[in-house]
């Protein structure tokens, strides 16, 4: 009894000198690199449509009319309250049998990131807009301005500046969210890590190189929207 | 075949939820995972999220710094990446024998305990200097007013947010599947396979999470009202 749990600690202080093998990492970076191309790629596909969607729906969401508000609010209260997971498998497995139009690993990925960070964007430039103090829609209206017209000229220019931060923030969200489209398939860091460490038997190596991978490129961007705030709380004030 | 013919078969599709409701207790087992993962996520997370919090905020240069990067690292690395490390790596580093529920709980406790650290440090610092001064002047030492002054004020501006927190690691759970803890999405890629169903499952399921996570908001929701109301500023 009680060797036996003498030789499991030893077992266990053996396995704990592992071997790090960061060489067939550095060996296989342009593998790494043609996962990072993936992730970026499907980054900047899902953040272009999924913000520029979000602030139509987001304006919507504002609308007097009840035939544009409902259909937006159900919009963003279907993508906001379901996991992003869910909606990526959905695409990719119920939605061609639904409509017979083929979807593949890539187009699965996109509709469903897109749609969530519409729904998550739609919020923030909702809430940026109803920052702005209604005296501003007064003063566009009393000197002849329409509602377009103030909302392009007057309103969106200040509410972008307050919500910039909250933008960053969902597109770093985003960011991390691309690694689930390896889920169905499409090829991006982490498919290409699980690739590496099963073929080198490295795991450890492989996905920790991912992790500072992401932390690398991510944590500039974080303490960016750390000095945008600080700048923007001054320049408000 | 022609564009007409196959609208034709699209219009013809059959839903059949019969296969779907019939298996329904595998779904039931399920969600019943996906809470289990939740809230035993929440009850390791918030502890150390607060430890965290605390950490980051002290005045001991070493303690702070470590605790700012264990923060960062882990708000900034994708929760997939986090949890393929726990589950997959780990067990090489420590001679443990990894279950898929016990990779579930490390990640999504560590990775909330990051998020919740934000949250609790932005209302501890969002407390009047004047509380910690006036704590101080009827002799309470730093624990004292920290735990009967600051944290009860604290903690009502916190609600919000980390409610708002909770129901995205609700969400992010559905990751635990891809290393096969049988939660409400393993279910479902379960069910859809065996009974050739995917839409049936998938929008099942879908609707499953949209209600549990809507009614979870929407509660949040009202809470976030009610402190409105009490005069309580919140914090994100």
């Amino acid at each position: 009894m009680n060797t036996d749990w003498l030789a499991a600690a030893k077992a266990r202080c053996a396995s704990m000198q592992h071997n790090w093998d960061f060489a067939t990492i550095i060996q296989n970076w342009p593998v790494l690199m043609v996962g990072l191309k993936g992730t970026v790629w499907i980054f900047l596909v899902t953040v272009v449509i999924g913000l520029s969607t979000g602030l139509i729906v987001g304006i919507c969401r504002y609308a007097k009319n009840r035939w544009i508000r409902w259909p937006a609010t159900a919009l963003v209260e279907i993508f906001r309250n379901t996991p992003v997971l869910v909606q990526i498998i959905w695409f990719y497995y119920a939605f061609p049998i639904l409509t017979g139009i083929d979807v593949n690993p890539f187009l699965a990925a996109v509709l469903g990131i897109s749609l969530n960070t519409m729904a998550f964007s739609a919020e923030i430039y909702r809430a940026g807009i109803q920052s702005i103090e209604p005296g501003q829609w007064e003063a566009g209206k009393a000197i002849g301005m329409t509602y377009s017209q103030t909302m392009r000229r007057i309103i969106l220019p200040v509410a972008l500046r307050r919500i910039l931060p909250a933008l960053t923030n969902r597109g770093i969200e985003v960011f991390k969210m691309s690694t689930l489209a390896s889920v169905v398939a499409y090829v991006e860091t982490l498919s290409k890590a699980k690739l590496i460490a099963d073929l080198n038997y490295n795991p450890i190596e492989a996905y920790t190189a991912v992790a500072i991978l992401f932390f690398v490129v991510l944590y500039p961007i974080v303490q960016l929207t750390y000095v945008l705030e600080r700048t923007l709380r001054k320049s408000d004030a | 075949m022609s564009a007409c013919e196959q609208h034709r078969n699209i219009d013809m599709y059959e839903w059949d939820f019969i296969a779907v409701f019939s298996d329904i207790d595998l779904l039931a087992l399920g969600l019943l995972n996906t809470l289990k993962v939740t809230s035993l996520a929440l009850l390791f997370g918030i502890p150390l999220g607060l430890m965290l919090a605390v950490s980051r905020l002290s005045r001991f240069k070493p303690l702070s710094f470590s605790a700012s990067f264990i923060i960062e690292f882990f708000r900034t690395t994708p929760p997939l990446v986090q949890l393929f490390w726990f589950f997959f790596a780990l067990p090489i580093l420590i001679d443990i024998r990894m279950t898929p529920l016990i990779a579930s709980v490390l990640t999504f406790s560590i990775q909330s305990s990051a998020f919740f650290a934000e949250i609790f440090r932005g209302g501890i610092q969002s407390i009047d200097k004047g509380q910690w001064e006036g704590a101080k002047a009827i002799g309470m030492n730093y624990w004292q007013s920290m735990r009967r002054i600051i944290l009860p004020q604290a903690v009502k501006r916190m609600i919000p947010a980390f409610m708002e927190r909770s129901i995205e690691l609700l969400k992010t759970t559905t990751l635990v599947s891809t290393v096969a803890y049988t939660d409400l999405m393993y279910q479902a890629n379960d069910l859809a396979q065996k009974t050739f169903r995917p839409l049936e499952v998938y929008t099942v399921v879908a609707v499953m999470y949209f209600i549990l996570i809507f009614v979870f908001s929407q509660v949040s929701l009202l809470i976030e009202h009610r402190l409105a109301r009490s005069g309580e500023s919140t914090v994100r």
